[in-house]
């Protein structure tokens, strides 16, 4: 009896084993992260763009990636004296952040809080956008020669080492 | 009638007999299992290590107690083998001896694997459903994953001097790098054979990570390929040709703004999709050029188990992790 039983169970857990589960973990459900896409009527894609860099802030949550068209591109990884050449153009866009549901301990993209632009116009002047909300809508623009300012600030942010 | 029928029951008695004894026989092929001794436990508070203890210990630790129907070939065998390949990978008997940093990084990969339904197997959950993780029990480890670690103040002070010439070394790294961007390198493939392509830099950024478990910053980049792919949403199965670049950067420490930056250069990996090519491997073709020297990762082609069995979890989303932004191009 004992012997019957034993050899039914070697043939369940034998079977338990080859056997697989049909149910797809939420977590691993293919999907894009529509939350983070960049909805509303821009001047530009960034993600058209190259990387240039990224920062993450811990305090408000949020993470940015900055991308440049060719000239900037260019300049920030073949100088490391700022300033950007004329034609050059930067674009940050800053998301919120949510718990990457595929890793914990990672955060990823969530809603776009901000998309700024900023355009070197001629040597030493520039233009600067920037648009916020759902869609994105245009809330602040400028042009200016005042590094002290968020696009001086953004222009003297350095690219990450990509070898 | 009669003769027939009990010819056929003297016949299936020799079935079974024959069937019992060769089973019987095969209890006799025992590999060898012992319980080594626990040199280095983990150090983890008691709550964590008591579920850990429920949940992993009888694969992952050198305090294995099979019940009576683990004992019994086939299951034995197949027991035997899984014991010894999960102690290969992690042993909550020996890792107390790794810096505080690491064994909570195996933590995170475990929880990961709890959450993703890889662990415990599902093959040992249908046999031992006492093993499961309840959510209870995920949220105890996470909470202790998530909590600060808590310094004293040596630790904090060498931690600071550690970040001062982190930033130093990642400064000299950028100046470097910066005036010799334009030449090109000589990098070796990987142990598999995957060409490091020097051109993932102008790819399209897909997604970005912020890896607080590891203090790195992540920008994953998709070749052309990869994001027609995401435009069009064919996506499981990705198609031959897409390739996928992850960016890794230490994190600095916060600057005036509160912004924590892209510091030294950690690594660039390479996924590059091929399903006949790279059957044996899920069909990806996997590499990894680590420090701004690019050295390929591992030691031989075997690196690429480390891949396989991480991604393992999302078989079912093509053995991909990134979820890409929507609205590509």
């Amino acid at each position: 009896m004992r012997v019957a039983n034993v050899f039914l169970l070697g043939v369940v857990v034998a079977v338990g084993v080859v056997g697989c589960s049909d149910k797809t973990n939420p977590r691993v459900a293919t999907k894009l992260n529509q939350d983070a896409m960049l909805v509303g009527d821009l001047p530009a894609n960034p993600l058209q763009g190259r990387v240039i860099t990224s920062w993450i802030d811990k305090r408000n949550a949020t993470m940015s990636t900055m991308f440049g068209n060719d000239v900037a591109v260019q300049n920030a990884r073949t100088k490391a004296v700022v300033p950007y050449p004329v034609g050059a153009v930067l674009s940050v866009v800053t998301w919120g952040q949510q718990e990457d549901a595929r890793w914990f301990g990672g955060n990823i993209p969530k809603g776009v809080k901000a998309v700024e632009f900023v355009t070197v116009t001629a040597p030493g002047a520039y233009s600067y956008e920037r648009f916020e909300g759902l869609p994105l809508k245009k809330v602040a623009s400028g042009e200016g020669g005042d590094p002290a300012d968020r696009a001086g600030y953004l222009m003297s942010v350095r690219a990450a080492v990509m070898p | 009638m009669i003769v027939v029928a009990a010819s056929r029951i003297r016949t299936l008695v020799w079935v079974a007999v024959i069937f019992a004894v060769g089973f019987l026989c095969l209890q006799l092929v025992r590999p060898t299992l012992t319980n080594p001794p626990v040199t280095a436990e983990l150090q983890a508070p008691p709550e964590v290590r008591q579920i850990l203890r429920n949940s992993c210990y009888n694969c992952h630790s050198n305090e294995t107690q099979l019940p009576w129907f683990d004992k019994v070939v086939p299951a034995y065998w197949l027991v035997t083998s899984d014991v010894k390949e999960a102690r290969k990978h992690l042993n909550f008997s020996e890792i107390g001896k790794l810096p505080a940093a690491q064994q909570k990084a195996f933590l995170f990969e475990a929880v990961n694997m709890i959450q993703l339904g890889a662990m415990p197997l599902p093959s040992y959950l249908r046999v031992h459903p006492g093993a499961a993780v309840t959510p209870e029990q995920l949220a105890v480890l996470r909470n202790y994953l998530i909590a600060p670690a808590d310094l004293d103040a040596t630790a904090a002070a060498e931690a600071a001097i550690r970040a001062a010439s982190a930033s130093s070394a990642a400064d000299a790294e950028y100046d470097k790098w910066v005036h010799t961007s334009n030449v090109a390198m000589d990098v070796k493939p990987e142990f598999n054979g995957v060409a490091y392509i020097p051109d993932y830099k102008n790819w399209k950024v897909i997604s970005s990570t912020d890896r607080f478990d590891n203090h790195t910053m992540r920008e994953i980049l998709g070749n052309d390929v990869a994001v027609k792919a995401i435009a069009e949403g064919h996506i499981n199965p990705w198609p031959d040709g897409t390739t996928f670049a992850k960016v890794t950067w230490a994190q600095t420490q916060p600057d005036v703004n509160g912004f924590v930056k892209t510091g030294a250069f950690v690594q660039v990996e390479l996924m590059v999709k091929d399903a006949t090519k790279y059957a044996s491997t899920e069909g990806w073709g996997f590499g990894r050029w680590r420090g701004t020297e690019l050295k390929p990762y591992g030691k031989d082609a075997g690196f690429q188990n480390e891949c396989t069995s991480c991604h393992a979890p999302m078989a079912k989303n093509d053995y991909v992790y990134t979820m890409p932004i929507g609205g590509q191009q």
